[in-house]
């Protein structure tokens, strides 16, 4: 059943769709005759190749910049939940500092990442710092949503019983904010990885953003290389939202939509 | 006076006034309401809409300060009662969390008075013995229908084994049929753990079914308009809803209503 209904319309489409690419592809280069038509669009088989040819040295970097984005990621995310409480706490804290949060995502991440590298002259805190950078708002956002997603009953309840202010938290809070929380990270997640690739493109010596770089000043020659790389960079970030969504199952099982369909009762 | 309201009364209500201000308007929820419930006694707080019931009950439970009067609970303040960890409260809808299991919804009180783990297990599964959930402890709330859902939210408030049950139209979201049924399993309930109950409702046989005493609270401004009596033998069967003593007690009750 699971094979029927949910790999093979996968498997469907990702075929469909590398077909149709290597069709294009071979038109681009022998029939229409695009100049520079592989830069265009390369054969996949070319492609798949080099992604094999040079697996090691993929995998490499692109642990370098996922390792880095984790990190970064990490903390982001523990700054956003902090900073989530404490505006849920008091009213006075939200006001101070949600315009701040706020400004602070109107920055390019594009010209901040010169300046954050220029000030700690490090290329993996750069890349730490970056990705904190960009978790850190949806996180708290979307923390700050949850908590609040309480309804009036729930806490009543916990009033009637004379719990602690710690205990309301520990207890209904923060369990009730559990899906507003990884919402937020499974947005921030693959930002975090565009993040830390970004930084990598402004010059540093290890990660999959300064392969992939390179491989585009050498030009042509380097073509199927530099693919190779923006699938990873990509395959990076769709792993990172595979984890969070796992992570999401374990530790919040009870949601709707992880429910069996059909005769809840 | 009923021979149990001549005791010492558990909650006493003296003059007690409610008033909401708002932008546009200064509404009286409750206008000089006094009553005594007595320890163990099951009373019924009845009326229409806008009567002011759960405002009262609110205000026993201290969810709600009075603009006016005294609530007091065992000759002390509602909010000394509240934090002496003296009241159950099952409220309209079950208010179940929805990431325990109906076990762990059962014992949070008992977490929240820091009784140990082994303790709590067995009152859990004593309490879904007593509700009639048997076998139902590793559901979650969503697995269960909502007269099986409020019946937990009952075992909740039982759990702390309280003085004082306070239940706000528990029933009134299920059909009828469900609703007959959990009065007598309420009625069981009660005479084994013997709290107080003050039950609110807006169903005239389901508070004569159920109570010692009956307050009649009638709405603009809400105020307290009759306090009826119920005699009927306990314990109370399905029966006894269709004998003459029961209708003769609807008809004074819906007659003792004032400007509804």
């Amino acid at each position: 059943m699971y094979m029927r209904d949910r790999l093979l319309p996968l498997f469907v489409w990702i075929f469909g769709l590398l077909a149709v690419w290597e069709a294009v592809s071979w038109w681009l280069l022998r029939v229409a005759k695009t100049p520079l038509a592989q830069s265009k669009l390369p054969y996949v088989h070319e492609v798949a190749a080099t992604l094999w040819k040079y697996s090691g040295t993929l995998l490499k970097e692109g642990g370098a910049t996922f390792g880095n984005a984790g990190v970064g990621f990490l903390i982001g995310a523990a700054a956003g939940v902090l900073l989530a409480v404490l505006m849920s706490l008091s009213k006075t804290v939200e006001q101070l500092a949600f315009p701040y949060a706020v400004a602070s995502q109107m920055i390019p991440i594009l010209g901040l990442a010169p300046i954050i590298y220029g000030i700690v002259r490090d290329e993996q805190v750069s890349r730490i710092i970056i990705s904190g950078y960009i978790t850190f708002f949806p996180v708290a956002l979307n923390m700050l949503r949850g908590l609040r997603s309480v309804d009036l009953p729930a806490v009543e309840l916990m009033h009637s019983y004379a719990a602690k202010p710690w205990a309301v938290y520990w207890k209904l809070r923060f369990p009730a904010a559990l899906p507003g929380l990884f919402s937020g990270l499974k947005i921030a997640a693959p930002l975090a990885v565009t993040g830390a690739i970004l930084v990598e493109l402004m010059g540093a010596q290890h990660g999959i953003g300064v392969i992939m770089l390179r491989n585009l000043y050498y030009g042509p020659s380097h073509t199927y290389m530099f693919w190779s790389t923006v699938l990873v960079g990509a395959l990076l970030g769709m792993a990172s939202y595979w984890l969070m969504s796992l992570v999401e199952r374990l530790a919040a099982p009870w949601q709707p939509e992880f429910r069996p369909k059909g005769g809840s009762r | 006076m009923s021979l149990a309201a001549a005791k010492i009364p558990e909650i006493q209500l003296q003059n007690v006034e409610m008033r909401y201000q708002t932008d546009a308007a200064d509404v009286l929820a409750l206008h000089q309401v006094s009553l005594d419930i007595a320890k163990g006694e099951f009373v019924s707080l009845l009326g229409p809409s806008g009567c002011g019931k759960t405002t009262l009950l609110r205000l026993m439970a201290d969810l709600l300060t009075p603009t006016g009067g005294d609530v007091t609970v065992a000759g002390k303040s509602a909010r000394e009662a509240r934090l002496a960890q003296k009241y159950g409260i099952v409220f309209q809808s079950p208010v179940l969390y929805d990431w325990r299991k109906v076990r762990h919804n059962i014992t949070l009180p008992l977490e929240l008075m820091g009784v140990k783990k082994s303790i709590r297990e067995d009152k859990a599964l004593e309490l879904l013995d007593l509700v009639g959930l048997q076998g139902f402890a590793d559901k979650y709330p969503w697995q269960l229908s909502g007269g099986m859902q409020q019946r937990v939210a009952i075992a909740r408030a039982l759990s702390m084994e309280p003085e004082i049950l306070l239940m706000d139209e528990p029933f009134s979201a299920l059909d009828e049929f469900t609703r007959e049924r959990l009065n007598e399993e309420l009625q069981a309930v009660w005479g084994k753990v013997q709290s107080t109950i003050v039950f609110v409702t807006h169903s005239i046989p389901e508070s004569i079914f159920l109570s010692d005493r009956v307050f009649v609270l009638s709405p603009h401004p809400g105020r307290l308009s009759a306090v009826v009596d119920i005699p009927l033998p306990r314990p109370r069967t399905a029966e006894m809803r269709n004998s003459p003593e029961f209708f003769e007690l609807i008809a004074r009750i819906r007659d003792s209503f004032e400007g509804v």
